[in-house]
């Protein structure tokens, strides 16, 4: 049975180590707004917090003599200094990088690419799981169904290439990110793009 | 105008006919703005405010900012068609300015601002219709907003007021009944743990009527925080959390 949680409200008795939730005394609340399904939290709302390894998408702010400013979707934003790349960048590219270190701070950009014009997407972050699915289950689908690429940041900014069906693949994002918290939702994109 | 004339009780009821125990009707609807990152309407009676909150981002100007914590920055405004009292303008007054203070207060002791150093968390109250309790309005209203929204949180927080008319005490105060009883005592209180974060007293309470006030604002916030939690599940059970950003 799910069950949407007000933050603030418990989720478990004893002290868990589970993101989006905080302790106090003998139990574990949830921080965010979210749903509960058996033992798990999963939030429904939230901003992006980069972590190790995380693969995003980010859009060229600013060009700087040292380097790029680059924006994906957190208060700090991440930097790349010209000297670490081979491409030229410019205010306005796409990019697709992976985090290196994560945390509270200007994030780090390690293998950093540039990504063809295309369309860009503002997803919510905390249902980028649900839109990649079970082993990408849902992603390549959306795909398939599309005939073309789609990049998925894990900081909600999503990359669809120009020779997607891009109306389509627009109307699965939304349907994803509007039903994230239900089931039977992999059974409904298969119809649509059908 | 002759003070004592004015009567608020009326064989034990209200100028709107409430119990002194009643509150107004109280309607809120969350996600109601497109571009704030979360947003709730609040009508409460003849009060209508809009809140809306956007994600942390890049503290501005930056030398506020703080390496330990969020700085929140809450502004709270009356439209200038609030209420006869406003003249005509909505800019920052020394009453617009006190509620943003008071407002800041009440989140700050709820929003996990150590999540995110550096940044700054806005909060845009407007209120566009007044008629007694728009403060308490507004934090109801950001609350649901900040929930919406996703920023972390330890407490959803509701709020009522509580005063003195015709020497009883009564919950919810209407304009006319802060304005001609005896006391408006405003309390704001977080749910989970009944934390007072908010507790103003205009006009003068004693000290046994203050211990019975926030007695019944303890009882009230409870119905309040009801109304605060359908909003927000009524908002994902209808699926309206979806539109796409492009």
């Amino acid at each position: 049975m799910k069950q949407i949680i007000l933050p603030g409200e418990k989720i478990a008795d004893g002290k868990l180590r589970v993101s989006h939730t905080f302790t106090d005394g003998d139990s574990t609340y949830a921080a965010v707004l979210g749903f509960l399904d058996e033992d798990r939290f999963m939030p429904l709302e939230g901003p992006y917090q980069p972590r190790q390894d995380d693969v995003i998408v980010g859009i060229v702010i600013g060009v700087r003599s040292a380097g790029y400013e680059i924006d994906i979707n957190t208060p700090y934003g991440a930097f790349v200094q010209s000297r670490d790349l081979r491409i030229r960048l410019q205010a306005g590219d796409i990019v697709m990088a992976q985090i290196y270190g994560g945390g509270k701070e200007e994030a780090k950009l390690t293998q950093v690419r540039r990504l063809p014009a295309g369309k860009i997407v503002h997803f919510q972050p905390m249902k980028i799981p649900r839109l990649i699915g079970k082993k990408s289950s849902m992603i390549n689908l959306i795909k398939e169904g599309t005939g073309g690429e789609i990049i998925v940041g894990n900081n909600g900014y999503i990359w669809i290439s120009e020779n997607c069906n891009v109306p389509k693949a627009l109307e699965a994002l939304e349907i994803i990110q509007q039903k994230a918290h239900q089931s039977g939702l992999t059974d409904e994109i298969a119809a649509l793009l059908k | 105008m002759n003070m004592e004339e004015i009567k608020l009780l009326k064989d034990g009821k209200r100028l709107d006919g409430r119990a002194l125990d009643e509150l107004r009707t109280i309607r809120i609807e969350a996600g109601v703005l497109n571009q704030a990152d979360g947003s709730a309407l609040v009508e409460w009676g003849k009060n209508k405010v809009v809140c809306g909150v956007f994600k942390p981002g890049e503290c501005i100007p930056r030398h506020e900012a703080s390496p330990y914590e969020a700085l929140l920055k809450v502004r709270y405004t009356m439209s200038p068609f609030a209420s006869l009292e406003e003249h005509g303008r909505s800019g920052p007054s020394r009453r617009s300015t006190e509620l943003s203070k008071v407002i800041r207060e009440v989140f700050e002791n709820v929003v996990l601002t150590e999540e995110f150093p550096g940044a700054q968390i806005q909060i845009y109250i407007d209120v566009l219709q007044a008629d007694g309790g728009t403060r308490v309005a507004a934090i109801t209203a950001a609350s649901v907003a900040l929930a919406n929204a996703g920023i972390p949180m330890r407490d959803m927080v509701a709020a009522v007021a509580v005063g003195k008319i015709d020497g009883r005490l009564a919950v919810d105060l209407g304009k006319d009944e802060d304005n001609f009883g005896q006391s408006d005592t405003p309390v704001a209180i977080a749910h989970r743990t009944s934390e007072f974060l908010l507790l103003q007293m205009d006009g003068q309470l004693t000290r046994e009527e203050l211990m019975q006030a926030t007695a019944m604002a303890l009882e009230a916030t409870e119905e309040v925080h009801a109304k605060q939690k359908e909003a927000l599940l009524q908002y994902y059970e209808k699926g309206k959390r979806g539109e796409l950003q492009l």
